[in-house]
This record gives C-alpha cells, sequence and structure tokens, in this order.
C-alpha cells in the first residue's frame, strides 16, 4: 500500500511538470494557431538560464525561474519571427518544418555554447524528506516534491488569472478563438500571437528548470524526449485547453509511473503513448467536452 | 475535424518513431564490398609510396576513421577519444609517422547512437581510403558495427567495448577494455563479497541491481549473475532505457525491496543521476557501480561525495611523472579529468602505428593492418599491459576505487583480487 502510494506521489510529482510543460504548449498552439517541435529546445533554453543563475547568483529559486521564464521568452520571439510570422498564410506545414529547423539549430548550437556535458544542479531545495502515516501506510514525501507541485500549482492559476482578468488575457483569448473577427476588432494579432508563443515559451523554460532540479541535471539534449511529452499532453486536452493540457499531463505521468510498478522502466514510453492513442481512438478530441474549447 | 485526424495521426506517427528508437538493430546494408587491397594513398599525389612526398618527410597519408559520441549522453568519453587521437597521432607524426606514413583521422559524432554509429562505420568502410576505424564507444555500438567491419574487411579497434561476445564476432574486430566476463564477476565477488564485509561491515544478501537496458548492460548484467549464483546472493533487477532521466520511480520499486547494496551497471549520466535520486528519498545505502571507471564527470555530480565504489584497472597514479603529466595535460585540453577511456583511445591509435611498423616494407592494406594487429607482441600501453587474445580482445586485472570527499581515490590495489574469479 505505502509503496503504491509513494509511486502514486512520483506520477503526480513527475506529471506535475508534463502539465506545466503541457500549458505552455496548448497557449503555443492555441494562440499562435500552429504547432511547434522546438518546445523541448525552448525548455532547455529555460533549464541553462537557470542553471547559469545558480552558477553566478547561487541556489536562488525565485530568481532562477525568472531567468528561466526569461530566456524562453527571448527565445519565443526568435522562433515566432523565423517560424510564424511569415508564415500565417502558408501552409502549416511550412511552420511546422521551420520549428523542427529550428530545433535542431537550438540543440546544436547549446551543444557549443553550453558544452555537451551534462551539467549538475544540485542542493538547490534541501533534501528533506516527510513521513505521513496513512492507514498504516508510510508516505515518504520530499520537500522538492511539495515545492514542484505547489509551484505548478501557482503557476496554473495565475496563468488563468492573467487570461480571465486582463486586457492582455482578453486579446489572447480572442485572437486564439477567431483571428479574423479579433483584427476587426481593433487587437494587433501578430503583436498578441507574438506575446502567446513568449509566454507559452516562458512555461516551458520553467517546466525546463523544473526538470532540472528534480533530476539534478540540466544538458544540452534534454529537450527532445519531454518535447514529444508535452506534444502528447496538450493533444490529451484538445491542443488548445489548458486546463485538459494540463489534465492530459497529469494523467501521464501517473500512468507512467504506475506502469513502471507492474513491468519496467524501459517501457515507460510505452504506457505513456499507449494511453494517449487509447484516449484519441475513444475520444478524438482528448479530453475536452466542448467543441471549440481555447485557452 | 481535421485537426483532430491530423493530431491523432502525429501521435500515432511520434509513438511509432518513439518505439522505433527503443531498439538496437543496425543497419545491415546491401552495397557491395569495394576493393579492400587498396594502397595508403601517397601525399602530393605521388605514384610512388616509397617514395617521400613533396614535404620530403612521408612515404604517403595513412587514413583512420574514429567513431565518437560527441553529443548525447556519453559525449564526455567522446570528447575524450577525439582529445586522444589527436594527441596520439600528432605525436607519432612528429615522431616521424608509422613506419614513415603520416597519420590523419577524421572524428565522426556517432551521438552514442547504435543505428548512427552503424551508419557512419559504412561510411568509413565504403571509403577506400580509410585504412582502419577506431571506436565506438559502447559495446552495442561497437557490435551493430561488427557485422559491417566484417563484410568490407575493415579493422574496428575499439578502445572501450567490453561485451565478452564482441571482438569474437568477426577477426576485424578488436578491443582493449578488457572482457564483461572478467570485471562483473570481479565486482561481484571482490567488491560485493569481500570488500563491503570486511572494511564496511556490510554483510551482503541481497542485492539490487539497476542497470540499462542495452546490449552491454545485459552483457554485465548476465556475467555478474554468474559469480552472484556461486556467492549466493538474492539479486532483485530493474532496467531502464538509455536517456531515461526520471529514476526516482526504480528508485521507490527498489527501496521497497530492501537490498543490501545499490548497484548500477551504466557508463553515463545515469550513474551519478540513479544514486543522487537515491539519496534524494534518504535512502542510506552503499553505492556501486559497475562502467564509469574513475569518471570525474560522475565524482563532480554526485550528491553524496562519499559513497560510491567502482571496478577499474586503471587509475592515474599521481606518483607516477608520465601518468601525472599525461592527466595533467589531458585535463587542460578537455577541462576534466580523465579515466582510463581516453588513455585507451590514445593507446588504440599507438596500435594501428605499431602494426603499421610490423607490415615493414609490405603493402599496407586493410588486411595486412588487421593481421599485423593480431600477430603484435604485448604493448605496453598508457593504460597498461596490452596483449590480444585469440578473440582479439584483450584480459585486464582489475582494482577498487572508491569516491572519498569527492575525489577518486584506490581504496584495494590489483593485488585484492590476485586469486581471480
Amino acid at each position: 500500500m505505502g509503496y503504491i502510494l509513494n509511486q502514486l506521489l512520483n506520477g503526480i510529482c513527475q506529471g506535475s511538470i508534463y502539465a506545466l510543460m503541457a500549458i505552455g504548449y496548448s497557449v503555443i498552439v492555441g494562440v499562435v494557431g500552429m504547432v511547434t517541435f522546438a518546445y523541448g529546445e525552448v525548455m532547455m533554453i529555460g533549464a541553462f538560464s537557470a542553471y547559469y543563475i545558480f552558477i553566478y547568483v547561487g541556489n536562488n529559486l525565485p530568481l532562477a525561474i525568472l531567468a528561466a521564464f526569461a530566456g524562453s521568452f527571448i527565445i519565443g520571439i526568435v522562433i515566432y519571427k523565423l517560424c510564424y510570422e511569415r508564415f500565417f498564410t502558408a501552409p502549416r506545414h511550412i511552420s511546422l518544418l521551420c520549428t523542427i529547423g529550428i530545433s535542431m539549430l537550438l540543440k546544436n548550437l547549446a551543444q557549443i555554447v553550453f558544452g555537451p556535458e551534462t551539467k549538475p544542479v544540485l542542493n538547490v531545495v534541501s533534501n528533506t524528506t516527510f513521513k505521513l502515516n496513512i492507514f498504516g501506510a508510510v508516505l515518504n514525501i520530499r520537500l522538492l516534491q511539495i515545492v514542484i507541485i505547489v509551484l505548478v500549482i501557482i503557476l496554473a492559476v495565475a496563468l488563468t488569472l492573467f487570461f480571465n482578468k486582463t486586457k492582455y488575457g482578453v486579446m489572447l483569448r480572442a485572437v486564439s478563438q477567431n483571428k479574423d473577427a479579433s483584427y476587426l476588432m481593433g487587437i494587433n494579432v501578430k503583436r498578441t500571437a507574438l506575446l502567446g508563443n513568449c509566454i507559452g515559451c516562458g512555461f516551458g523554460g520553467i517546466a525546463g528548470i523544473l526538470l532540472g532540479i528534480y533530476y539534478f541535471s540540466v544538458s544540452a539534449t534534454m529537450g527532445s524526449a519531454y518535447s514529444m511529452k508535452a506534444f502528447a499532453a496538450s493533444v490529451l486536452g484538445g491542443l488548445v485547453d489548458i486546463r485538459f493540457s494540463a489534465l492530459g499531463g497529469l494523467c501521464i505521468g501517473i500512468i507512467e509511473n504506475l506502469g513502471i510498478v507492474v513491468t519496467a522502466a524501459t517501457f515507460r514510453d510505452i504506457f505513456a503513448f499507449a494511453f494517449l492513442i487509447l484516449v484519441l481512438i475513444f475520444r478524438p478530441q482528448g479530453f475536452v467536452s466542448k467543441k471549440g474549447a481555447r485557452v | 475535424m481535421k485537426k483532430r485526424v491530423l493530431a491523432l495521426m502525429m501521435s500515432l506517427t511520434l509513438a511509432v518513431g518513439l518505439l522505433a528508437g527503443c531498439g538496437s538493430g543496425s543497419d545491415d546494408g546491401t552495397t557491395a564490398a569495394p576493393d579492400t587491397t587498396a594502397s595508403a594513398e601517397t601525399d602530393g599525389g605521388s605514384e610512388d609510396a616509397t617514395e617521400p612526398a613533396a614535404e620530403g618527410e612521408f612515404k604517403g597519408t595513412i587514413k583512420l576513421g574514429g567513431l565518437a559520441p560527441m553529443t548525447g549522453t556519453y559525449a564526455e568519453y567522446g570528447k575524450g577519444f577525439e582529445i586522444a587521437f589527436n594527441k596520439a597521432i600528432e605525436e607519432i607524426n612528429a615522431a616521424g609517422g608509422a613506419n614513415g606514413y603520416k597519420l590523419e583521422i577524421e572524428i565522426v559524432d556517432t551521438q552514442g547512437d547504435t543505428v548512427t554509429s552503424s551508419t557512419l562505420c559504412t561510411d568509413f568502410a565504403e571509403d577506400e581510403e580509410v585504412m582502419a576505424i577506431l571506436g565506438d564507444f559502447t559495446s552495442g555500438a561497437c557490435k551493430a558495427d561488427a557485422e559491417i567491419v566484417d563484410r568490407y574487411g575493415v579493422t574496428l579497434l575499439s578502445p572501450t567495448a567490453s561485451a565478452d561476445d564482441y571482438a569474437s564476432m568477426s577477426p576485424y574486430c578488436f578491443g582493449i577494455m578488457g572482457r564483461q566476463d572478467v570485471e562483473a564477476p570481479f565486482l561481484a565477488k571482490y567488491i560485493l563479497g569481500k570488500y563491503l564485509p570486511e572494511e564496511m561491515g556490510v554483510d551482503v544478501q541481497k542485492v539490487g541491481v539497476i542497470r540499462v537496458d542495452s546490449d552491454w548492460g545485459l552483457s554485465c548484467y548476465n556475467n555478474f549473475m554468474k559469480q552472484a549464483e556461486n556467492e549466493a546472493y538474492e539479486v532483485v533487477v530493474e532496467t531502464y532505457a538509455t536517456g531515461e532521466k526520471d529514476f526516482s520511480t526504480l528508485i521507490t520499486k527498489m527501496q521497497s525491496e530492501d537490498p543490501d547494496v545499490l548497484v548500477v551497471m551504466d557508463q553515463g549520466d545515469a550513474v551519478f543521476q540513479i544514486f543522487n535520486q537515491a539519496d534524494a528519498v534518504g535512502w542510506e545505502i552503499p553505492h556501486v557501480a559497475l562502467g564509469p571507471g574513475t569518471s570525474e564527470q560522475v565524482a563532480a555530480q554526485l550528491t553524496d561525495n562519499n559513497n560510491l565504489i567502482v571496478t577499474s584497472p586503471f587509475f592515474f597514479d599521481p606518483s607516477d611523472p608520465d601518468l601525472a603529466a599525461w592527466a595533467e595535460w589531458f585535463e587542460g585540453e578537455a577541462g576534466f579529468a580523465p579515466t582510463i577511456h581516453p588513455a585507451c583511445a590514445y593507446d588504440c591509435v599507438y596500435l594501428i602505428a605499431e602494426a603499421i611498423e610490423a607490415i615493414g616494407d609490405g603493402e599496407v592494406t586493410r588486411d595486412a593492418i588487421r593481421d599485423a594487429l593480431a600477430e603484435l607482441p604485448a604493448y605496453e600501453g598508457l593504460s597498461g599491459t596490452i596483449e590480444f587474445t585469440e578473440d582479439g580482445d584483450i584480459r585486464r586485472n582489475y582494482m577498487i576505487c572508491g569516491v572519498k570527499d569527492g575525489q577518486w581515490t584506490v581504496l584495494e590495489g590489483f593485488e585484492y583480487g590476485a586469486e581471480g574469479v
């Protein structure tokens, strides 16, 4: 019982990071209207931005998170200018191929600039473990897991408030729902799409450093595998709905970890993607219940 | 609707691609083998290889191919390969070349990936100017390349492949790291069965093994199990795919089995990541690793810098002036201290040079290099004595090293396992 509970907690923690990745991804797809395959590298840039804060400033987590957001936000501008801005009216595969290209470019540049070796991210959060007794079963909760889960919840709530309570949030939702109508209402669609892309990238960057802290390391190639997970979680959420994308990320994290309980870690991705395929077979729209639900 | 269909198709494509990536198949290709008796290219386009080239120093140029994981999980080792290969070639050429021939090497990045390695190995094999190939790093990649070099008739000399069934796959395959059927049993007998009980007071009955799911990892585990059965250990094992980052689930699973010692079998970043994630859940258990040697990268990234024991056939002894000077030079070039891996890469170039010297006045061909290499007498290299077995690999002795205050140190020397396994 305690063993299953601990694995469930592992899944919730990992799923929380996937959820943050998926939220960022859904914002990009929802506002820009195009799929990206450079998201893993955006996460990597965020992780390295925070890593250098740890190196030069010390283990200051809030500052590192700001740096991760800022670093990825800036890369979001570059990606938007290169991959999206000129191709809004072009066939969608053009921008998709551009994001694949920039993904390769960023990964290789990172290997040159940051070096190919894995960098350590140690002791950012204290190695404290709390033991919780639940009907005789002992649940080991790490402080790091609490920090990650709480941080993801705060960020998700903050983004929801931003979308619902601010002028820019309303503009982003408008662009997400109908670009032509938004243009006619006087919204600068290109600038708003740029902002949405950058916010989505910023969230990806924060997810990147959370992965770094959770796994004690960052590397130039760290993003590739997680890019697929973000995409999968986002697809589960109907690609553009941040709440259901977050739920998708959480589900993937939990399914992966519980799957390993009965088999081996080698099959981690099989569980994640088998779950994705099963859901899409029975609910092609993902978890989304309303047609046309957007950010 | 179109978007949903597109999303479903892309998801299926991604899933299939990811699962295909888990495989470790090799490219068996269908291209016919080139003429393997091609002679060494002469410098300056001279027809006569015995005449000095225009530069007046060399008979000609012999091109080598270098396979190394310059990026990815094993990037530290690939960088070490590159530095060591180039250093040895520079030294040999500065001393007049190998039998009067200038050596040059083209190093390509295999990314630690089996399929990439076999593709690049095929490129070298099809290039008639390439007389021998050095690399790759992992046993899995080398085994994937074995069929290719066998078909094209070109020597593959790996500095680090240690799977006991690698070198025997082809007469053209050689390796100088030593074999897993010696190192893994050594770990079971001397670290788990002798050092831990005698020096640390840990009576090992139950062993938890977490290993990479690769050819190398399987070879390690199978050889370890042969000795573990003799020692009557109860062994619980968990595997993970290459490139895995999240070990929290495995740690929780292994922790529930309550083993006496945790053994990790891998060579890359996973070694310190597993131990760090075990530390993070407050699991106090002796850490033992098979594979990383005395990797500086591993020692520098441990959260507990007093809890790791490894097997190693080699250690840069600071009291040996030659070794210390080489280590200092390497660290200056690489930015991190050397392990046995770059030392073996360095030795590989010298072994090829020795083979070319042994050919004497004969024509330098791919087959001539292979034959000369197989018949080389015992060679004293940087990494120790190298004498090929009939299979084309070597047998090494092992010592026990450990991390103390973040630094590698020899815990027990070669004499500790002198009885053998």
